[in-house]
């Protein structure tokens, strides 16, 4: 129970996306009227495999080191549970495909950015943004079967990866479950694991409420007064030894019980939170 | 006071190919020292950042350039430093396929390659001295050791193996990117002795030398029993017994007589 595993081609990690496409995804972000929070979640999702794919790039080629799934839950007009993935064929049963794979589905955007010039100045510049997952709202929330299919799959994917680095399961949600109680579905797939530690399940909380934003919070009085905060503060992982270690290295506020939760904030520093090999300076945050 | 021929050994981490090597080493070796003036031999091994983009390019070309022109040891200052990198740093630029690389690699590249030195000069003195001596500089975690009267004389830059670690002092290929390249500089330098052993190792090898030698054995006899078609077979013993990390590994030897 470690969390040490060497991350490489022939023993893969694996983040798994759960993504809320409700309706109440739909809408405005606390704090952001502009953007709502269908808009959060698929950029929260974007970045975070443009986040992973990067850190696999070897300039011109990719490198295997994760396995990646997304799995978007909703329900249809009369309540029925919709279960997609994002990437292209796969399913909530077997949702996973490699980094190249991945990198391969993306759509590749091109924008114009400002960005420093490195003498005080500001330059625009185009820059590529790759896509994977376009904003959607629909309506109910089935986090609770979105959590079942989560387990099911990386029941399999544990069995197959016995000494990989354990799975992380990233969920984006404004955390109003329409299905029941999610919160023992979340402990229990917290039970699964390979031989490196149990899986971790990060909790990326989208809300309507203008709450000062959260981030990796140890304590459930830090969460804010959000109805939803503190469960799905007590649904995320806290964080192991290792991922303190290189979080604090990098300059990231966290501490020994910092859990993956975060409030209407960034979450794509997780990436970071992991060893892959010999680290670049500049690439750290 | 001669050198003897240098061994140089090399193998990519387990599960990499050949291809994907990041570690470099290149050794300059003339024949005899301190006979005919002021020749030299240099070395150096350079490993470059996994997690950089083109970084066995930037090990290539440091190693390359350290070892066909390396900077003037004696007088070392900050710019002068800085001035050699930047012909290397050019080098790495234009030899990158700007465009075609693709969205992922598009933003490390533009950051630059990242990658440790190791550098190594031996010099007679002129006027047909049979003296020699011998400088190194070392930016990272690839280490030198001398070995002298039949134990661990020198290890340098790094004396401890709870010192590795994945964060390693870099260079970098972007000259934007240098940062305070000047103060994780280390540098060494002395005479040679007749029977001296000058071992250049990137990190993994280098972590289980001072592991090894920390238990009172001697890990350069290990090194200097092997030969070519010995090391990758005892290189994967020592990684599955997991006493060397999985790494790309390097190593050079270089005897005095």
């Amino acid at each position: 129970m470690s969390y040490t595993a060497d991350i490489s081609r022939n023993n893969p990690g694996c983040f798994l996306f759960l993504i809320d496409q409700s309706g109440s995804m739909g809408e405005a972000l606390g704090g952001q009227p502009e953007l709502r929070k269908m808009d959060g979640a698929a950029d929260a999702v974007n970045r975070i495999l443009d986040a992973i794919s990067q850190r696999c790039s070897q300039g011109m080629d990719i490198r295997d080191y994760f396995d990646i799934g997304v799995i978007t839950y909703s329900t249809d007009g009369a309540g029925r549970t919709k279960l997609e993935t994002a990437l292209p064929g796969t399913t909530p049963e077997e949702p996973f495909l490699s980094v190249s794979q991945v990198v391969d589905a993306a759509e590749v955007e091109e924008r114009e950015v400002k960005e420093s010039d490195g003498a005080g100045g500001i330059v625009e510049v185009t820059r590529k943004f790759p896509v994977w997952l376009r904003p959607t709202a629909g309506y109910g929330t089935p986090m609770c079967d979105a959590l079942s299919a989560a387990s099911k799959a990386l029941k399999d994917w544990t069995a197959q990866h016995p000494d990989s680095y354990p799975p992380m399961v990233i969920n984006v949600t404004d955390g109003a479950a329409t299905d029941g109680n999610p919160e023992s579905l979340a402990q229990e797939i917290m039970t699964l694991g390979t031989n490196d530690g149990n899986v971790l399940i990060y909790n990326a909380h989208l809300s309507e409420m203008s709450a000062m934003p959260v981030q990796y919070p140890s304590d459930e009085s830090e969460v804010p007064p959000d109805e939803y905060a503190a469960q799905m503060f007590r649904m995320s992982s806290v964080f192991p030894d290792p991922v303190v270690e290189l979080a604090t290295g990098m300059g990231i506020s966290v501490s020994q019980g910092s859990r993956g939760y975060v409030y209407n904030a960034d979450m794509v520093a997780l990436v970071q939170f992991l060893d892959i090999g010999t680290r670049a300076a500049s690439d750290l945050r | 006071m001669v050198l003897r021929p240098p061994r140089s050994f090399w193998l990519p981490k387990a599960g990499n190919s050949p291809e994907e090597y990041e570690d470099a080493s290149r050794v300059v070796y003339p024949q005899r020292m301190g006979t005919s003036g002021r020749r030299t031999a240099r070395a150096a091994v350079s490993d470059g950042a996994s997690e950089s983009a083109f970084a066995r390019e930037w090990a290539n070309v440091l190693t390359e350039a350290f070892a066909s022109r390396p900077p003037d040891m004696c007088g070392l200052t900050e710019d002068s430093l800085c001035d050699w990198l930047a012909l290397g740093q050019e080098e790495w630029r234009v030899g990158i396929p700007w465009d075609r690389i693709p969205w992922h690699g598009e933003a490390k590249a533009r950051a630059g390659a990242f990658a440790t030195l190791l550098g190594l000069t031996f010099a007679a003195v002129p006027g047909g001295s049979p003296r020699l001596y011998w400088q190194a500089l070392a930016v990272g975690d690839s280490c030198l050791f001398v070995i002298r009267d039949d134990r661990l004389w020198l290890s340098f830059p790094l004396e401890e193996a709870a010192l590795f670690d994945n964060n390693p002092a870099l260079i970098c290929s972007n000259p934007d990117n240098t940062g305070d390249l000047w103060e994780n500089v280390s540098r060494s330098e002395g005479e040679c002795l007749a029977g001296d052993l000058f071992i250049l190792a990137s990190d993994a090898l280098a972590c289980w030398f001072l592991e090894r030698n920390a238990e009172g054995e001697k890990p350069w006899e290990t090194l200097i029993a092997l030969d070519s078609s010995g090391w990758a077979a005892w290189v994967e013993e020592q990684r599955g017994a997991g006493l060397m990390g999985n790494d790309d590994t390097t190593l050079v030897i270089i005897g005095v007589n």
